[in-house]
């Protein structure tokens, strides 16, 4: 990195610090001047208190309970997506005759947004964890078969001539050009599907649940506590921010051979 | 096992959105073994046509292409095509996209490393054995990809504009060297440029083709205007200066240029 990109870096960092800073002090200012009231608004003091108590086991339900039951039910639902999804797609676009069959099916259940299949997991599934992997997994599956399939679609047909007049077969096309050519596609349907993944799992659990960050956010609505409502939400913000940090170290890792790997 | 080629009758349309195109018309030729025969034309003349039909990656409707007296039917390693971008595989390093084509086609792992160190040294990479095609300069990659179909001993290298992409320097330092990589092994060379000066440079002889649809209009044989002392046996800078080879350009250029300005 040459100078002129490090101090570009650090005037970013510290706009970055001044805009988080000022809307912290004018959530303070707003709250100590008490110009909303405490429900609408919970003063910082308060949502650290909350933050607490739910650390300590708000209602007697352990921290760590909500915690892992967000985050198993959608890495479970999350893998689901993949296993079935990028398979899925690659062959969508490797087959014409799958790609007919299949591609209808998805076109009709594609628009339908996640939550309005709560109900009818609910129903199919009860309100266990099945139901919301199933929610999880319905959300995250899509952009994991539709990068998949452009992935290998948009495979340069130079590069498909090339390996064909080094002899490759068609699986060896298949295995060695076209998914490898397309990883990095793939990849960024992944981390698509990461997000969607999460934000189902929370929506799931604002309808149906007795643990997790959604059932935290909807039980401190219930009970007119907002501040725990606001730690709920922020918990959901810095998980989501840290599971898409470590999505970026790994898809960095598997893609070394980038062109963006030299910047930043 | 003689390499040479005969197109008989060949002939190739595509069906476009705006009708059928005729790219090739009954193309009738015959290459002799360890020939290098480079071919000028106007774009859209059918000569990328004739290299694709060559390497086997179509099937002509009507005419035969024989290489050694074979008819050819499906791409393979004896037939290797070379293209203006390169076309390595950018996830694979220097050394892994030469080795794509051994392995694929069972050389020993032992040979195989024998076989791809040597043809580094003989393109002058060593050195670089780790590198991404992004990390290396145009010409560079493209003596990858001279080296990537070298290294399996193709019967007939087939080059759709290799050197088009390059800078000027690049490009005359390339063709020097492809004279040199070539004349180790002296497969059948069918080459495609836009530039005459090439053309003079490097052929045995030049076919000079039609508008679409593409046929023979002249053939120069330059071997026999040289005599045994080839022009490429000399370097590019110094050969241009001289007046047969210009006498020969301007000649090969006008002929080039009338097939461009005689339109309708």
């Amino acid at each position: 990195m040459n100078g002129s990109a490090r101090s570009n870096a650090l005037a970013r960092a510290l706009f970055g610090a001044l805009s988080v800073g000022s809307l912290l002090f004018t959530w303070w200012l707003v709250t100590s001047l008490e110009l909303v009231k405490p429900l609408i608004l919970p003063p910082p003091s308060d949502v650290w208190v909350g933050f607490l108590d739910i650390w300590h086991g708000y209602l007697n339900v352990p921290f760590w309970n909500h915690f892992l039951a967000s985050i198993s039910v959608m890495l479970g639902g999350y893998a689901m997506a993949i296993a079935i999804g990028v398979p899925l797609g690659i062959f969508m676009a490797w087959n014409r005759a799958v790609d007919w069959v299949v591609g209808p099916l998805l076109q009709i259940l594609r628009p339908i947004p996640p939550p309005a299949w709560i109900p009818l997991a609910i129903l199919w599934f009860g309100i266990g964890y099945a139901g919301k992997i199933f929610i999880v997994f319905i959300a995250a599956a899509v952009p994991c078969i539709l990068n998949s399939y452009l992935a290998i679609k948009q495979t340069p047909p130079e590069l498909l001539s090339s390996a064909r007049s080094l002899g490759a077969k068609p699986h060896t096309l298949l295995f060695e050009v076209a998914i490898p050519s397309g990883l990095p596609t793939i990849m960024t349907g992944l981390r698509i599907a990461l997000g969607i993944a999460w934000a189902s799992i929370v929506a799931a659990e604002l309808v149906v649940s007795l643990a997790g960050f959604g059932f935290l956010i909807m039980n401190g609505y219930r009970n007119l506590e907002s501040n725990i409502v606001f730690v709920g939400m922020a918990a959901v913000a810095l998980l989501g921010l840290l599971m898409n940090l470590v999505f970026h170290r790994i898809e960095r890792a598997m893609l070394p051979w980038r062109e963006d790997q030299d910047n930043g | 096992m003689p390499n040479n080629l005969s197109y008989e009758n060949v002939t190739m349309r595509f069906e476009g959105r705006s009708g059928a195109v005729q790219a090739l018309d009954r193309f009738d030729f015959q290459v002799k073994s360890s020939e290098f025969l480079v071919i000028v034309g106007p774009s859209g003349c059918g000569k990328s046509t004739l290299l694709h039909l060559t390497a086997g990656l179509y099937k002509p409707p009507t005419g035969r292409i024989l290489l050694g007296g074979e008819e050819v039917r499906e791409p393979g390693p004896d037939k290797a095509i070379v293209f203006q971008n390169f076309s390595l595989f950018p996830w694979k390093t220097v050394h892994d996209n030469i080795d794509f084509g051994l392995r694929i086609n069972g050389v020993p792992a032992a040979d195989r490393e024998d076989q791809i160190k040597r043809v580094i040294r003989l393109i002058g990479l060593d050195g670089f054995e780790n590198h991404y095609p992004r990390q290396l300069s145009g010409g560079m990659q493209q003596r990858v990809a001279i080296a990537r179909s070298f290294v399996l001993k193709p019967r007939t290298l087939l080059m759709d504009e290799p050197f088009a992409a390059l800078d000027a320097q690049n490009r005359q330092i390339m063709q020097e060297e492809l004279v040199r990589i070539w004349q180790t092994q002296r497969p059948t060379v069918m080459f495609i440029t836009h530039s005459v000066e090439e053309a003079v440079f490097l052929a045995d002889r030049v076919i000079v083709m039609t508008r679409r649809p593409g046929r023979v209009k002249e053939v120069i044989d330059i071997a026999n205007i040289t005599g045994d002392h080839h022009w490429r046996a000399d370097p590019f800078d110094e050969v241009i200066r001289r007046a047969d080879f210009q006498d020969v350009r301007s000649r090969i250029w006008g002929l080039v240029k009338s097939e461009i300005s005689v339109r309708n």
